[in-house]
């Protein structure tokens, strides 16, 4: 490169600028052209130069004062939007490609399209395989521990202990497994008893790691319908084998992860809707796997599920009255009752 | 040299310059010297685009999500270069100078940090609670450096801001604040047993000890948030000046008590509202989840504008440095109007409006803050600084929200 070069843009296109030389905020004329891969400015009239490289230019926009930062602690600055605009084009700077996907509405139209397929496809398919992977990954005794902690929850907040004495308690594990020895291979689990508020009733529920809660209610009421019961427990089995509610715990984060990242800075009430719709979509796909599995075991053990039926018949009696229930559509955290008794029909 | 003021510094930025009126036309040469002048006003613009951020945001979203998150620091660089290139004062935009690789190991940093409290948090009560003594114990540091770290990579008129607070201030100022969550934490992990008895009903000395401990709480949060003001606005720099908030508790205690008076009015209204609309309704549930959602709404839409507009007011209104002096005029009235309809239009759009609301919010907030400037800045030089190589912090401050505030 001649010392001419240095000094004279020559045919090099020449734009002007402030300069701030970054020991002084006083603003400089001066102006800038490229020679090869270098930056050349005159900053009245002293001249500088920079690697092209090292000089970070603000990205294509439409709004916004337009900037270049200087390695050594300078700034440019456009005086005249447009004429930077048609100088950096011309050299191609500041224009990365995430810059220009921003500055184009139908490659915006086409990102918006995306992002909405990929939290489609992270509600779809991303958040069951983090749900099925942890399932694998987690040892069974993580799991087991991650339940006893959410019992000893529950058995502050909202369990009692059982009304049943130990012998009837024993009398009663024994008559369930009993029922449940014709269903095969059966997965890992434990059977424990409490009693509940009226507003549960009742009731079953699995727990992370194999804990099947029964509620005494549910005992009371089912006390002369082994089929029922065998539904019931089986129905809970399924939740078991398939390690529900673990998986529903990460399905849950990691949707209420993505939505925190669109709109958490802004309210955490606006994410924690669509993660609440979500996580109950998530629970009435496994109520549905876990009722295929209670059906699958009556039929193995030579009944039907009419058992079921009469159950939801008992259900509906003690919920008649209150009307809070009722079929809450998307916000449910099961099918419907007409689906599910659809299911169980005997044919 | 005041020529380049005249000059729209960007396109659709129709700049109103009152700079240029007060400056005289000749300038001398001698650059060093500061002239005394005219106290003048800088204005403060906000020139960013609704519709142009949500393209940028539509872009930073898509490629978070699609790299599971590990593009979130070039995302936030991205969006703060575009708001600040937007920010004018005195006409000159502000400039973000921070590396979003370097960010990117902060936020690596970060997220582990959190991961092993979390983790540790599960494991027992014991564990969680040491694992929140030792965040305690960083946290004032990683405060303090993201605090440098955003302010350093700072700039205007080619000169750096600096941030001059120390780490031991900001310990001496942030450690008084957590006693009382590390009483209520340490209270929650070694009554566990005491505190839920048979029944479900917490009872015993537990029981009185996290009563006092929040009520103390309550009391002195208004004594928190005055001395973590008086810190961070203690501590601002550019060129040779540092700013100062030379405001009493006693503002503090009163803008809280007025803020208390308006939770108390919400709530009242609302609590009345909710009565109504079941009375109306006659103990339908739509119409009762109706009526509770709404009562929400307006308890987010009034209150917590009004205490960001309240302190807003009260900081900036008494920030000065040695030449300038700041005012911040924020009306509590537009405030909950606008937030009141980002809400609404972001719900509706299922979030879709939330760049709009961002652009909106700041160009709000940021207009209604005002710089009355004794000195011509144009002189002004650099003073000696090292530039903060710790970006942790940065990705700290934006993990739980702390923000410098401008």
């Amino acid at each position: 490169m001649s010392a001419q070069s240095l000094t004279d843009p020559g045919s090099a296109s020449t734009l002007a600028v402030s300069h701030f030389d970054g020991r002084q905020a006083r603003a400089r004329e001066a102006r800038v052209w490229i020679a090869g891969q270098r930056l050349m400015l005159d900053s009245e009239g002293r001249q500088e130069h920079y690697e092209l490289a090292q000089v970070r230019w603000s990205e294509l926009s439409r709004h916004g004062q337009r900037q270049a930062q200087l390695p050594d602690g300078g700034l440019l600055r456009a005086q005249d939007a447009a004429a930077w605009d048609a100088w950096a084009a011309e050299a191609g700077l500041g224009r990365p490609l995430v810059a220009r996907w921003a500055q184009s509405w139908r490659w915006t139209a086409v990102a918006l399209l995306g992002l909405v397929a990929v939290v489609l496809a992270l509600w779809r398919w991303g958040a069951p395989l983090a749900g099925q992977g942890t399932a694998l990954l987690l040892p069974q005794s993580s799991e087991q521990a991650l339940g006893d902690k959410i019992l000893a929850g529950l058995d502050e907040q909202w369990l009692k202990p059982s009304s049943l004495d130990a012998a009837e308690q024993a009398r009663w594990r024994r008559h369930l497994e009993q029922l449940l020895r014709g269903g095969g291979d059966l997965p890992q689990h434990r059977l424990v008893f409490r009693a509940v508020d009226k507003s549960i009733g009742p009731n079953a529920f699995a727990l992370p790691g194999g804990t099947v809660v029964i509620t005494d209610a549910l005992l009371e009421t089912l006390k002369d319908d082994d089929s029922a019961l065998l539904g019931v427990i089986g129905h809970e089995l399924g939740h078991v084998r398939h390690r529900h509610a673990l998986r529903l715990v990460v399905q849950g984060g990691v949707v209420a992860g993505v939505f925190g990242l669109v709109v958490g800075d802004f309210s955490s009430l606006l994410a924690l809707a669509p993660s609440v719709l979500a996580q109950q979509a998530y629970s009435r796909d496994f109520e549905r796997e876990a009722d295929r599995e209670a059906l699958a075991l009556l039929q193995a053990t030579g009944r039907d599920g009419s058992g079921m039926l009469r159950f939801f018949d008992q259900l509906e009696a003690l919920h008649k009255g209150r009307d809070l229930a009722g079929d809450l559509g998307l916000l449910s955290s099961h099918p419907a009752d007409a689906e599910r008794r659809r299911f169980f029909t005997p044919r | 040299m005041e020529e380049h003021d005249k000059a729209a510094p960007a396109a659709g930025a129709s700049v109103a310059l009152e700079s240029t009126i007060a400056q005289p036309t000749a300038q001398s040469l001698e650059p060093s010297v500061a002239r005394p002048s005219e106290p003048r006003r800088l204005s403060l613009q906000f020139t960013g685009s609704g519709s142009e951020y949500f393209r940028i945001w539509i872009v930073n979203l898509l490629l978070s999500l699609v790299t599971l998150g590990l593009y979130l620091p070039h995302a936030k660089a991205r969006r703060l270069r575009y708001f600040y290139a937007n920010t004018l004062v005195d006409g000159e935009a502000l400039a973000f100078h921070g590396d979003p690789w370097r960010m990117f190991r902060g936020f690596v940093l970060l997220a582990v940090l959190m991961g092993c409290y979390a983790v540790a948090g599960q494991m027992s009560p014991t564990s969680g609670f040491i694992a929140f003594l030792v965040l305690c114990a960083v946290w004032p540091a990683l405060w303090q450096s993201s605090l440098s770290f955003r302010l350093s990579n700072t700039s205007w008129r080619g000169l750096r801001f600096r941030f001059l607070g120390s780490k031991k201030d900001a310990y001496l100022t942030l450690l008084p604040t957590y006693l009382p969550t590390i009483a209520l934490v340490g209270v929650q992990a070694f009554f566990a047993k005491d505190l839920m008895a048979s029944d479900g009903k917490p009872e015993g000395p537990a029981l009185a000890w996290m009563g006092t401990i929040v009520l103390v709480w309550y009391l002195l949060t208004p004594w928190m948030l005055w001395s973590l003001k008086r810190y961070q606005h203690g501590a601002y720099a550019f060129a040779s000046q540092r700013t100062r908030m030379p405001v009493g508790l006693g503002a503090f205690y009163l803008m809280a008590l007025k803020a208390l008076g308006v939770l108390l009015l919400a709530l009242v209204a609302i609590v009345g509202m909710i009565f109504l609309g079941g009375w109306l309704s006659k103990g339908n549930m739509t119409w009762m989840i109706g009526s509770v959602m709404l009562g929400y709404l307006i308890f987010f839409v009034i209150t917590a504008p009004y205490f960001t507009a309240r302190v807003q007011n009260l900081v900036w209104g008494h920030t000065e440095a040695q030449a300038l002096r700041f005012d911040s005029q924020l009306s509590f009235g537009s405030l909950a109007l606008l937030t009141l309809k980002n809400w609404l239009l972001t719900a509706v759009t299922l979030g879709l409006y939330r760049p709009f609301a961002a652009v909106r919010t700041a160009k709000l907030r940021l207009e209604s803050l005002s710089i009355h400037c004794s000195e011509d800045p144009a002189e002004w030089m650099q003073a000696a600084m090292q530039v903060d190589k710790d970006a942790a912090g940065e990705a700290a401050g934006d993990f739980f929200g702390i923000d410098v505030g401008l």
